[in-house]
């Protein structure tokens, strides 16, 4: 327990002297503040610049609170995703390739350790950045549109956040496999896509797909209740979770530590 | 007696045996090189023994065989060590420490004397990123004796620096095998001669001679025969090949160098030859052979 | 657009300036970066939000 500690801070460390600590948490506030503003502004703005002929009158309603909140997760899916992975995709990788990771693993280390230390840092930063960010949207819309019912979003917050968790993870998996961090992006988001549409295409077929926790999620915001299938997918995100956990290290440990 | 023995340890890449059937039996307190040309298998046989390759067949044996991490017991500098760049010198053997179990205290004392042990007490609190390659070099070695190992194993600890630095860290290796034991590997036969006591020669993948520093001088000093002359010498010589006390000849257009097996015979067979005198020679001369020849003679080839 | 409310949007702002600021920093105080420095320097600039994102993902060496 003591060398996990010591290896958890490390990579927090690693983390803040990057400005990782600064950078992502405030990618996501402007994120989370982005969609209420615009939201707001919208009509101004088309009146503005929308070239509109003379006299029109502009009628857009005021999406809902909870709509701009569920709006605002899409930006954090697709933006906010993208930007994560990019940002962790070399948290392994990079250390392999250039020889840190040998150096590290001559001496008594668990492999468990460094593979879950290294899990738990990026989940800490990732955590923080979209609570804040979250918290940011929360307030923009409270102040701009309306207020929306504390436990809804709570709730939806939460499924939401197992599904980046479970995005981040597989981040961690293909990092064991692969040497090339192109690689591991590359097939994180092909992943996250995949998921994403067929739960789309298919949501009465694929309702344990983790891909669904972004849909209900979004049913929360947008209008306080979703279906009670929600179990299916969060508990299969766990169990997919542990289990790549478990399966990095196998991996980690069956191959070689250079080469 | 051995701390650390491979039985017929094989690695092979794609089909390619890097390292074959290397048996290599590594004394106790005693320093052991490996000594090689580039690509005879030495990183590849020092990343087996630590664990980071694993061998395609045969196997290492440590002599400590209750401990079941052999990690536990071993300092490991490899041939371009690496570190993280925004961390100190002091700060990395801290972290290192901590992984190797000591507490952060004794970690912070151990860090430290280890830094004044490698010269390195001024750059302590600098960031890594901004070492020369020599300082990163020490730090290396320092970073490989946080847990006071029973072998350590260094990579060319010595290739990457400066003639300075380069007597410093073979004199701090001479102190350290007083205390415990040292495998490193050199393609510089001075570094091994000057600190070495067991000697593996390698090539592609092979051990082709090995002993003690002694027995090696020993069975490779070989009286030798030096003859320049005159005249054109290859049709003379090429007969003495037929001769049982010629071992090794080496021709350089009129000079030619004899390794023999009996000096008196050899030398009075030659002064006998009238054909020898008809060469009209102008050099004759009793020479041995030394390790540094055999080197060669395993490196050129 | 007067009624725009600066109290809004001036943190959207100062969280851009910031990115900017910190990025351009990081850039003059590193002595490597992937690539050429003054071309991440427009970059930073002129693609708010964005040119910093890159840079840090990108620019920096890791080390
Ligand atoms: N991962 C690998 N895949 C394929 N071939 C390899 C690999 N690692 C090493 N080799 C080959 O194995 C041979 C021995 O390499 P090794 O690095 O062990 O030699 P060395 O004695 O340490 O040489 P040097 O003095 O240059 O460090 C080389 O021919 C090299 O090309
Ligand atoms: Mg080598």
């Amino acid at each position: 327990m003591r060398q996990w500690t010591v290896m958890y801070k490390k990579e927090l460390s690693e983390q803040w002297r990057s400005f990782k600590w600064l950078w992502v948490p405030l990618v996501f506030m402007l994120l989370g503040m982005t969609q209420p503003v615009t939201a707001y502004y919208l009509p101004d703005i088309l009146e503005q610049f929308g070239g509109l002929p003379e006299g029109a009158v502009i009628d857009i309603p005021l999406p809902g609170g909870g709509q701009v909140l569920a709006d605002t997760l899409g930006q954090f899916s697709q933006i906010g995703m993208l930007v994560l992975v990019l940002a962790f995709m070399g948290t392994i990788v990079s250390e392999r390739t250039q020889g840190t990771w040998a150096m590290v693993l001559v001496k008594p280390v668990s492999y468990g350790n460094v593979i879950t230390t290294k899990w738990a840092a990026m989940l800490t930063l990732v955590t923080a950045s979209y609570v804040l960010g979250l918290m940011s949207a929360i307030y923009y819309t409270f102040l701009l549109i309306e207020s929306v019912p504390i436990l809804d979003i709570v709730l939806g917050a939460l499924l939401f956040l197992l599904w980046v968790m479970f995005i981040m993870t597989l981040v961690i998996l293909f990092s064991s496999l692969f040497k090339s961090s192109g690689a591991v992006a590359f097939l994180t988001i092909g992943m996250a896509i995949v998921l994403s549409i067929i739960s789309g295409f298919l949501p009465d077929l694929i309702q344990w797909s983790p891909g669904m926790l972004t849909s209900h999620s979004s049913d929360l915001l947008r209008t306080g209740e979703t279906e009670a299938l929600v179990w299916l997918p969060t508990t299969v995100t766990i169990v997919l979770i542990t289990g790549m956990i478990f399966l990095s290290v196998s991996i980690v440990k069956r191959k070689e530590v250079i080469s | 007696m051995y701390v650390l023995e491979t039985k017929n340890m094989t690695k092979t890449f794609g089909g390619v045996p890097v390292v074959n059937r290397l048996n290599l039996n590594i004394r106790e307190g005693v320093c052991t090189a490996l000594l090689g040309p580039n690509g005879a298998g030495k990183t590849t046989t020092l990343s087996m023994l630590g664990g980071l390759l694993k061998p395609s067949d045969g196997k290492v044996i440590f002599k400590d065989q209750e401990e079941t991490d052999h990690r536990q017991m071993i300092g490991y500098l490899p041939q371009y060590p690496a570190f993280y760049g925004w961390m100190s010198g002091i700060e990395y053997l801290v972290y290192v420490g901590q992984l190797c179990g000591l507490s952060k205290k004794e970690a912070i004392r151990k860090g430290e004397d280890l830094l004044s042990l490698v010269g390195l007490t001024d750059g302590a609190k600098k960031k890594i990123a901004g070492y020369s390659g020599g300082m990163k070099q020490r730090l290396g070695i320092a970073q490989a004796l946080i847990n006071d190992p029973k072998v350590v194993m260094l990579d060319e600890p010595v290739s990457a620096l400066d003639p300075h630095g380069r007597r410093e860290v073979l004199e701090l290796m001479r102190e350290l095998k007083t205390k415990t034991t040292i495998l490193f590997s050199t393609h510089v036969l001075h570094d091994a001669e000057e600190i070495c006591d067991d000697i593996y020669i390698m090539k592609e993948g092979e051990v082709v001679a090995e002993g003690t520093l002694g027995e090696l001088q020993r069975n490779y000093q070989q009286p030798a025969i030096h003859i320049e002359t005159e005249r054109e010498i290859k049709q003379w010589s090429s007969t003495l090949l037929e001769k049982e006390w010629v071992r090794h000849m080496d021709v350089k257009g009129k000079a030619v160098t004899l390794t023999v097996s009996d000096l008196t015979l050899s030398r009075e067979a030659i002064l006998q030859d009238p054909k020898f005198h008809g060469l009209a020679p102008v050099r004759f001369e009793i020479v041995k052979t030394s390790l540094e020849d055999l080197f060669m003679q395993v490196t050129k080839s | 657009m007067d009624m725009i409310n600066w109290g809004v949007v001036a943190p959207l702002i100062a969280i851009q300036l910031i990115l900017m600021t910190v990025a351009l920093l990081d850039l003059v105080k590193r002595d490597q970066v992937n690539g050429e420095k003054w071309v991440w320097a427009i970059v930073i600039v002129v693609f708010n939000t964005i040119g910093p994102i890159a840079y840090f993902i990108f620019g920096r060496k890791t080390d």
